[in-house]
C-alpha cells in the first residue's frame, strides 16, 4: 500500500497548490491621501463589515476543525512510530488506520458542515468589492489616473519610515488573513485612497480564489466521505485521504513556505530629486 | 568675335553646371560621414557632435543618436545625467526634431517613473481591459528602458524601484478591475 504522511507538503491536492500560487500578491500599507486627490469609495461600512464577518466565519471553521486535525495527527504519529506502513496486516495498525478514518470522516463533516456559510460570506464580499472596484477603478479613471493614483501612494507612502515591502499571504489562517484585511482597511481610516485600490484588488483577487476553491473542496467532500467509509471496512489509509488532511490544514492553518523574494526598497539615498520640465 | 564670347559664356556656364553638381555629389558622401554616430566616453562631446549632426541632416537618425547616448552614459551612471537628457531633450524639441509631448515621453519613458505605456483617454473598463494583455507587454519593455535609464545612466535606485514597484501595483489593480468589468453591471 502507498502511503504518504500527513505532513508531505508535496501530495497536497491541486487546489492548495493553486491557492497558495496565486498567494503572491501585494499588500502595501494604507497611507493618507493627499488632499486634491478625490475620494475614492471601495470600502463602505458594509463591506468593512463583510470582510469582518469572513473572518469570523473563518475562525469558527477553524476552531471546530482543530481539535480533530490534531488527533489526526497523532494518530498518523502512532501509525508511524508502530512501524505500520508496510504492516497493514497487522490488527494493532488495522485498528490505528480505522480510527484514522473516523477522525477524517469527522473532518469531512465539519467541513461539509461550515462551508457553506463560509462560501456565502465570501462571496458576498468578493461581489460587493467587484461592484465596487468596477464604479470607482474601472469607470470613473483611465489607466492614466489609475496609475498616477498609484504612484501618488507610493511617494506618499516614502514618507512614512514604517512602510512594509511588499509580502504574500502563505503561511497564514484564513481568519487571520481577514483580520489583516480588515485591519488594513480600518486602520486607514477613511482616509483613503491609492494603497486602498492595491488592497481592494488584493482582497477580491484573493476571494475569487478561495470561492473558486471552496466550491471545488465541496464538490470533493461528498465523493471523499463516501470512499473513506468504503475504507473503513478494510482499515486501510490512503494517500487520497492523507493529501485532503494536508490540504485542509495549509488552507486553514498556513503552511511553512519559503518567502518568496520581494523587491524592497533600497538603502536610503541623498534626498537629491531631479525634477525635468519633461516628466510626466 | 561675336560667336567666341557666346561660346564662352556658354563653356562658363557649363563649367559652373558642373561645379555645382560635383559639390552636389560631394555633399552626400560628406553628409554620410557627418551621421557617424558619436564614439568615446564622454558624453558632452557625444551629445555635442550629436547636436551638430542633427543640425546638418541627420535628423532621420535621432532614435538612434538618442539610444547611442545613453550607451555612453551607461559608461559613467550618475544623477546628473538626468539633466543632461532632459536638457538634451528640450533642444531637440526647440530645434523641431522632436514635438513637445515626443519629448516629454521619451523623458519619462526612460527617466520617469509613471509609464507612457498607460497614457489613455478613457475608462479602463473600456479602453485598457480589452488590451490589457497588450498594455502590460508594453509596461514591461518600457520597464527595460527605465532599467536603462533610470539604473544604469542615473544610478537612481530610488526611482526605479518605485516604477518596479508601480508595475506590480498596476498590474495587480489591472488585473482585478478588468476581471469586475468583465462581469455582469
Amino acid at each position: 500500500m502507498n502511503t504518504t504522511t500527513m505532513r508531505d507538503h508535496n501530495t497536497r491536492p491541486k487546489f492548495v497548490t493553486r491557492l497558495l500560487g496565486g498567494c503572491v500578491l501585494l499588500l502595501p500599507m494604507a497611507v493618507p491621501a493627499s488632499s486634491q486627490t478625490p475620494t475614492i469609495k471601495l470600502f463602505p461600512t458594509t463591506v468593512l463589515e463583510e470582510i469582518r464577518h469572513t473572518g469570523n466565519v473563518a475562525a469558527e471553521m477553524e476552531t471546530g476543525l482543530q481539535t480533530v486535525i490534531a488527533r489526526l495527527d497523532e494518530q498518523q504519529q502512532l501509525y508511524i512510530q508502530s512501524k505500520c506502513e508496510g504492516n497493514e496486516g497487522d490488527p494493532g495498525c488495522e485498528q490505528i488506520a480505522r480510527q484514522m478514518g473516523k477522525s477524517y470522516l469527522e473532518m469531512l463533516n465539519i467541513m461539509g458542515d461550515k462551508l457553506p456559510e463560509m462560501e456565502t460570506a465570501v462571496n458576498s464580499t468578493s461581489a460587493s468589492l467587484e461592484k465596487r472596484i468596477r464604479s470607482e477603478l474601472g469607470h470613473k479613471k483611465t489607466s492614466w489616473t489609475l496609475q498616477e493614483l498609484l504612484a501618488g501612494a507610493q511617494s506618499e507612502g516614502e514618507a512614512k519610515a514604517d512602510r512594509p515591502a511588499l509580502r504574500g499571504r502563505s503561511g497564514m489562517r484564513l481568519s487571520d488573513r481577514f483580520h489583516q484585511y480588515y485591519q488594513l482597511v480600518a486602520r486607514s481610516g477613511g482616509e483613503v485612497n491609492s494603497s486602498l485600490a492595491v488592497i481592494a484588488s488584493d482582497i477580491y483577487l484573493d476571494m475569487r480564489e478561495t470561492s473558486g476553491l471552496i466550491a471545488r473542496t465541496r464538490e470533493e467532500i461528498s465523493r471523499a466521505t463516501l470512499m473513506e467509509q468504503l475504507n473503513q471496512s478494510f482499515g486501510t489509509i490512503t494517500p487520497e485521504m492523507q493529501e485532503v488532511v494536508a490540504g485542509v490544514k495549509s488552507i486553514l492553518f498556513g503552511e511553512e513556505q519559503a518567502l518568496m523574494p520581494m523587491t524592497a526598497p533600497p538603502a536610503s539615498q541623498p534626498e537629491q530629486v531631479y525634477d525635468s520640465p519633461l516628466n510626466l | 568675335m561675336h560667336t567666341s564670347i557666346k561660346s564662352i559664356i556658354i563653356a562658363s556656364a557649363a563649367l559652373l553646371g558642373m561645379t555645382t553638381l560635383l559639390s552636389a555629389c560631394n555633399s552626400n558622401p560628406s553628409r554620410a560621414t557627418a551621421c557617424s554616430l558619436p564614439e568615446g566616453p564622454d558624453l558632452e562631446r557625444a551629445i555635442a557632435a550629436a547636436r551638430f549632426d542633427l543640425e546638418t541632416g541627420c535628423e532621420q537618425q535621432f532614435d538612434q543618436y538618442f539610444q547611442r547616448l545613453l550607451n555612453i552614459a551607461e559608461g559613467d551612471p550618475k544623477k546628473d545625467n538626468k539633466t543632461t537628457f532632459s536638457d538634451f531633450l528640450i533642444w531637440a524639441n526647440e530645434q523641431g526634431l522632436l514635438s513637445k509631448r515626443q519629448a516629454r515621453e521619451t523623458y519619462t519613458r526612460y527617466f520617469g517613473v509613471k509609464y507612457v505605456s498607460l497614457i489613455s483617454d478613457y475608462s479602463v473598463c473600456d479602453q485598457t481591459c480589452p488590451r490589457r494583455d497588450e498594455i502590460m507587454r508594453q509596461m514591461n519593455r518600457e520597464l527595460v528602458d527605465k532599467e536603462q535609464g533610470l539604473l544604469k545612466v542615473s544610478a537612481d535606485r530610488r526611482d526605479y524601484y518605485r516604477a518596479n514597484r508601480l508595475f506590480q501595483e498596476t498590474e495587480l489593480v489591472l488585473e482585478a478591475t478588468c476581471e469586475a468589468c468583465g462581469s455582469n453591471e
